[in-house]
């Protein structure tokens, strides 16, 4: 049953991937899943609307799954914070899909984008406040806090770069240790991995 | 406005104007785009907005609430409605810039510049009406605004704004970097508000300077941590003389002179 839930979700990003969102239709779907409209409609009772929702927070899930998997083996917190900047930017920038619907038609995404948005930040602020703690916070840093604002600072610099070229990797450590973690851990020194 | 700093708007894109003396008075023979008609009718369409968001607001309601002709809006603005609405959008970013100069132009310390920029911005954004109206019923408006590249785009707007006043404290590309910074922390805080994090309360805005903004600073400053820094005016003794730096003279000489020495950063 969750494969015909899958093989749909993955026949609609396919569709998505060829045609765009908004072309993409139930019978498109359907089709590329070799299944019928009322199956779609059976695991999407919503319909199109739900169904692009879904492909959106799927993909959106799908990419923080890689992410955490790229900055599992880091070493200290600082690293944790350079490869999942670096990896994050290169992942958007080589997105193909991504970059055309934010081009030709962003407002597909925005609504899913702006609902998951706190989820998201919750997510990065959770897995960043045991590296805080191992690490060692400033004087009077409380470690929520510190996590909520690396987390908004981190989807800033993923979403728009700015002035910062994040392909390279002496300005995106410099940005790490000044913008992000100056004011949050003690002392210069790289910190420990986490037990 | 702050010292020294004036908005001119420059193809659709706000500028500070760094080739108009700081006091000199407002230029004449403007363009015959500045009508007398013009703000009236932004102001109207600014308040059908508010009212009913940018979908539904005609070129006839900004017309009717200025008191002017259909005629006259299609003069002012020949695009109609996508024009106008671009010149509201534009008035209001010129609004909030101007506002924030002024604040910010009259504080004294480096970290009250950044404190009351960021209490102002907070404040004016979050409680914008029409603002207000399109993040409720019009979301994908504003947002599109706010991702990618358009979001470079504003982080760039705001950066050139705000950091003239900023180089009083360190150099124009310092003081570009923590004015891109500053307008993040705006944007994040404006986008997704928290309880805990009310930077339109002026003493969590100061903790959050104190915190994580300034220790970023001087991390920066001093590439080897080695010693500590204290962030003082960059032109201290001009400052004690004038009571004010004019920072478009700063601009001037810095973007002459593209590699200044170690001994400029305090």
């Amino acid at each position: 049953m969750e494969d015909t839930r899958q093989r749909i979700i993955e026949a609609t990003y396919a569709c998505v991937a060829r045609w765009g969102v908004a072309k993409t239709t139930v019978e498109d779907a359907a089709r590329e899943a070799e299944v019928s409209r009322a199956t779609v409609y059976r695991y999407f009772p919503g319909g199109r609307d739900e169904l692009i929702h879904d492909v959106v927070v799927w993909e959106l899930f799908a990419f923080f799954g890689r992410l955490y998997d790229e900055v599992q083996g880091a070493e200290s917190l600082e690293a944790v914070m350079e490869r999942g900047i670096r990896f994050a930017h290169r992942s958007i920038q080589e997105h193909e899909v991504l970059q055309r619907v934010m081009q030709t038609e962003p407002e597909t995404l925005l609504p899913t984008i702006t609902v998951e948005s706190n989820r998201i930040r919750a997510a990065i602020a959770g897995f960043l406040v045991p590296y805080l703690h191992q690490h060692g916070l400033a004087p009077g840093v409380d470690p929520d806090e510190a996590g909520d604002f690396l987390a908004r600072m981190v989807l800033s610099y993923m979403g728009s770069p700015g002035r910062w070229d994040l392909d390279d990797p002496a300005q995106v450590s410099e940005l790490v240790r000044g913008e992000l973690l100056a004011g949050v851990v003690v002392g210069p020194e790289p910190g420990k991995r986490p037990d | 406005m702050g010292p020294g700093v004036r908005l001119r708007v420059v193809q659709g894109e706000l500028q500070p104007d760094a080739n108009m003396a700081p006091d000199a008075s407002p230029p004449t023979g403007v363009p015959d785009r500045v009508s007398p008609h013009r703000i009236r009718i932004v102001d109207a369409a600014l308040d059908c907005i508010a009212r009913q968001g940018t979908a539904k607001t005609t070129v006839d309601d900004a017309a009717q609430g200025a008191g002017v002709s259909r005629a006259t809006v299609y003069r002012v603005f020949p695009g109609g409605k996508d024009d106008l609405l671009g010149a509201v959008a534009e008035t209001e970013m010129a609004r909030l810039f101007s506002a924030l100069g002024a604040r910010m132009g009259a504080a004294e310390e480096l970290s009250d510049v950044l404190v009351i920029g960021i209490v102002e911005a907070v404040t004016r954004i979050t409680r914008h009406p029409a603002l207000n109206y399109m993040i409720a019923h019009e979301p994908d408006v504003v947002l599109g605004r706010l991702v990618f590249d358009e979001s470079n785009r504003l982080l760039a707007t705001a950066s050139r704004f705000i950091s003239p006043f900023l180089i009083r404290w360190m150099d124009p590309e310092e003081a570009a970097r923590v004015a891109e910074w500053a307008t993040r922390i705006v944007l994040s805080y404006c986008i997704a508000p928290t309880g805990e994090m009310d930077l339109t309360d002026p003493a969590r805005a100061r903790h959050l300077v104190r915190t994580f903004v300034l220790p970023g600073i001087r991390a920066l400053r001093v590439p080897d941590r080695s010693q500590p820094v204290d962030l003082v005016p960059i032109a201290a003794d001009r400052a004690k003389h004038t009571g004010r730096v004019h920072q478009v003279d700063y601009l001037q000489t810095y973007s002459t002179n593209t590699t200044h020495s170690e001994g400029d950063v305090q």
